[in-house]
C-alpha cells in the first residue's frame, strides 16, 4: 500500500515517517491499545519478579524496599521443604510420563483395531468427556467414589480385599496412585486424539506390502503401526520431559488434605501457600522464579533433542 | 488423511482364530472402558437425586432408592447457586466476546501488508508465550489495580491471547488478499473492513476459539478462589469447591437443619453431588457437538508451530 501511492515530489525522511504515521494512524491507534494492555498485563507481572530480591509489602513502591539480594532463593534452598517437593516433583513427574503417558498411545492402538465405526466413534466421544469437566467436578467425583460408603469401598468389602472402609484421600501411601488413576482417566480420551491422526496418517501401501510379506494382524501393528506413529510418541515424550516441573497444582489443592500435604506438596502449591494465604510475597515469588529459570532451560533443552531426534520442534 | 483411511483393513487379512479372540476381548475392554468413564457421572447423578440420609446407609449404585428433588431445590434457595449460575454464564458471555474481538482485531493488525508496526506487534505478543511472571507477580498486580473481588478480573487480563492472535493470523493469511486491497481502495477503514469483511470470513477459526475460551471460562475455578476471596462474585465452580473443601457450608447446612424439619433430610454429599451435577450437565449436553471445533483448534496450533 505504501508503494501503490508514492509521493508527487521527494520528500525528506522526517516527513515520510510522518506521512506513513499518519496514513496507518487507525492501525496504530488499535495498536496502541494492545500494547498499554500487554505492558500492564503481560510485562507487569514480569516486572514484579524483581520483588522476590526486596523486602516488599504491598502498597508499598518497590524503590522505597531494602534490596535484601538472594537471601530468598538461598533460604528456599536451605529448607527442609526443599528435598520433599523435589522429589514429589520428580515422583508425579516420573508417573506422568510413564504410565498416564503410555495409556493413551494403548488405548489408541486398541480403538483402532475395532471394525464397526459406529461403535468406535461412540467409544471415542464418551472417552473425552471427563477431559470437558472441570477439576473441581473430578475432585467431587472422586470424594463421593472413594468416600468410607461410596462404591469403592463397597466394591472392595463386596469382594473381601478389605474388612472395614479405607480413608482413601487421607492415605500418603495412596497419595500418588489414586492421582495417577484420575489423570489416566481425566486425560485419556484426549490425548489419544493425536496418535488416532498419526495411526490415519500411516501410508496404506505398507500395509499391502506387508500383505504381501505374509505379515498377520499383530505383525502389522508391531511392524508397521507402532514404528509409524513412534515419531509422534517420541516427541510429545520429550516436550514432555520439557515439562517436568509442571506437576499441575489443581488436583492437589482439591483432593490434598494436611495427612497427604507430605507427599502432595510441588512447587506450584508450595507458592500458593505461603504467597496468596500466608502473604510472604518476596519469598513465594523467588521461589516462584526458580521454577520458571529450571522449567525454561528443561523446555529448550527438550526442544533441542527433539530436535535432533525427531526433526521436529515447537519454538 | 481421507483417501488413506483404512484401506489396510479388511481386503488383505483373513479372519484368524487368534484375530477373532483378540476382537472379542477388545470390544469387552472397551465396553469396561466406556463404563468406567461414564459412572462415575451417572454415580454422581443418583445420588443427587436420592435422599441424603438414605444415601450415608451406603448401596447405592445404579439407581436412586428414596427419590427426591429436595437436593437441588436446596441449593437453588439457599445456597444461592442461581446467583452463581448467573455469574458464571455472565463471565462465559463476557470474557469469550471480548477476547475474541480484541485478539482477532490484534490477529488482523498484524497482517496488515505494508503496516509498519505489524512485525513489532507480533514479536511483542510472542515473547509474552515463553515469559510470565508466575503466580504471585500476577497475584499482586491484580490487588494493586484494584481487581480484587471485582468482575473484571475475569476477563480483563484475558483481553489479548498470543495464542488466539497466531492462530486467527494464520487463518487471514489464508484469506485472499485482494478482498481487503479493494476495500482500501474504496476508502473502508480499518475497523469497517474488520468488522464487514475480516470477522465474517474468519467465522470458522472464531468458532473453534470461542469454544474453547467458553469451556475454559465454564471450568475455571483458580482464579475465582484467588481474586475473588470475599465470595461476592463466585461461579458455579466457586461454590462446588467451597462446599467441597470448606466447612463453613457443611456447619451451615447443618444450622438450617436444626431450624427446618424439611432439611433434616440432606447430607453435604448429596448436596455436593447435586451442584455437580448442575455445574456438569451443560459440558455433557454440549461436548459431543463441539468436539470437532475442538480438535480443529489443536491441529491449527499444530500445523502453524
Amino acid at each position: 500500500m505504501s508503494k501503490t501511492s508514492a509521493p508527487a515530489a521527494p520528500k525528506t525522511g522526517h516527513a515520510r515517517i510522518l506521512g506513513r504515521l499518519k496514513r496507518e494512524r487507525s492501525l496504530w491507534a488499535i495498536s496502541a491499545v494492545a500494547l498499554v494492555w500487554v505492558a500492564i498485563f503481560c510485562y507487569g507481572p514480569l516486572y514484579g519478579l524483581l520483588y522476590s530480591f526486596f523486602d516488599y509489602r504491598p502498597g508499598l513502591n518497590l524503590w522505597d524496599c531494602e534490596f535484601v539480594g538472594l537471601k530468598y532463593f538461598q533460604e528456599f534452598f536451605l529448607l527442609p521443604d526443599f528435598t520433599k517437593i523435589l522429589r514429589n516433583t520428580l515422583v508425579i513427574s516420573g508417573l506422568n510420563l510413564t504410565i498416564v503417558f503410555i495409556a493413551p498411545v494403548i488405548f489408541a492402538l486398541l480403538l483402532n483395531e475395532l471394525h464397526h465405526s459406529g461403535f468406535k466413534r461412540t467409544v471415542q466421544t464418551i472417552s473425552y468427556l471427563p477431559y470437558f469437566v472441570s477439576m473441581v467436578v473430578v475432585a467431587s467425583i472422586m470424594n463421593t467414589l472413594l468416600s468410607s460408603n461410596g462404591t469403592i469401598n463397597e466394591l472392595l468389602m463386596a469382594l473381601g480385599f478389605i474388612e472395614s472402609p479405607i480413608a482413601f484421600l487421607n492415605e500418603p501411601d495412596l497419595f500418588w496412585g489414586i492421582m495417577t488413576v484420575t489423570n489416566i482417566w481425566k486425560g485419556i480420551g484426549w490425548s489419544a486424539i493425536i496418535y488416532i491422526s498419526a495411526i490415519t496418517g500411516v501410508d496404506g501401501e505398507l500395509y499391502q506390502a506387508g500383505a504381501v510379506d505374509g505379515l498377520g494382524r499383530f505383525g502389522m501393528v508391531w511392524h508397521i503401526t507402532i514404528p509409524g506413529i513412534l515419531p509422534t510418541v517420541v516427541l510429545l515424550f520429550i516436550l514432555g520431559v520439557g515439562n517436568l516441573l509442571n506437576t499441575g497444582y489443581e488436583y492437589q489443592l482439591l483432593l490434598g488434605t494436611p495427612m497427604t500435604r507430605d507427599v502432595y506438596e510441588v512447587i506450584d502449591t508450595y507458592v500458593y501457600r505461603y504467597g496468596v494465604q500466608m502473604g510472604r510475597y518476596p519469598f513465594a515469588t523467588a521461589v516462584g522464579l526458580i521454577k520458571s529459570v529450571i522449567g525454561f532451560i528443561l523446555v529448550i533443552l527438550s526442544n533441542l533433542a527433539s530436535r535432533k531426534v525427531t526433526g521436529m520442534s515447537i519454538m | 488423511m481421507k483417501t488413506k483411511e483404512k484401506a489396510h483393513l479388511a481386503p488383505y487379512q483373513k479372519p484368524t482364530f487368534s484375530g477373532r479372540v483378540f476382537d472379542v476381548i477388545n470390544i469387552v475392554f472397551m465396553l469396561v472402558f466406556a463404563f468406567c468413564m461414564l459412572y462415575p457421572f451417572w454415580n454422581q447423578l443418583v445420588i443427587s437425586l436420592n435422599e441424603g440420609t438414605d444415601t450415608n446407609y451406603g448401596g447405592l449404585y445404579f439407581w436412586p432408592r428414596q427419590w427426591t428433588l429436595a437436593n437441588y431445590a436446596y441449593i437453588f434457595e439457599k445456597g444461592n447457586l442461581g446467583k452463581g449460575a448467573l455469574i458464571s454464564v455472565l463471565r462465559v458471555v463476557v470474557g469469550t466476546s471480548t477476547t475474541l474481538f480484541c485478539s482477532g482485531l490484534l490477529a488482523y493488525v498484524t497482517t496488515v501488508r505494508g503496516f509498519s508496526g505489524r512485525r513489532f506487534m507480533r514479536i511483542v505478543y510472542l515473547i509474552t508465550m515463553y515469559f510470565g511472571g508466575g503466580m504471585i507477580p500476577t497475584y499482586l498486580l491484580m490487588v494493586n489495580l484494584g481487581l480484587l473481588n471485582t468482575f473484571t478480573v475475569y476477563w480483563l487480563p484475558g483481553l489479548f491471547s498470543a495464542y488466539y492472535m497466531m492462530l486467527i493470523a494464520s487463518y487471514i493469511y489464508g484469506l485472499p488478499e485482494s478482498l481487503m486491497e479493494s476495500a482500501r481502495i474504496d476508502g473502508a477503514g480499518e475497523m469497517r473492513i474488520y468488522f464487514q469483511i475480516i470477522l465474517p470470513l474468519c467465522v470458522p477459526v472464531l468458532a473453534a476459539i470461542g469454544i474453547m475460551a467458553a469451556v475454559g471460562h465454564w471450568n475455571s475455578w483458580f482464579d475465582v478462589m484467588v481474586y475473588n476471596p470475599k465470595g461476592e462474585w463466585d461461579t458455579l465452580q466457586a461454590y462446588l469447591r467451597r462446599i467441597l473443601t470448606e466447612a463453613t457450608m457443611a456447619s451451615q447446612l447443618l444450622n438450617d437443619q436444626q431450624q427446618q424439619e424439611a432439611m433434616r433430610k440432606l447430607t453435604t454429599s448429596s448436596i455436593r453431588a447435586a451442584t455437580t451435577m448442575v455445574v456438569t450437565i451443560p459440558i455433557v449436553c454440549v461436548y459431543p457437538f463441539f468436539q470437532r471445533y475442538f480438535i480443529s483448534g489443536m491441529t491449527i496450533g499444530a500445523v502453524k508451530g
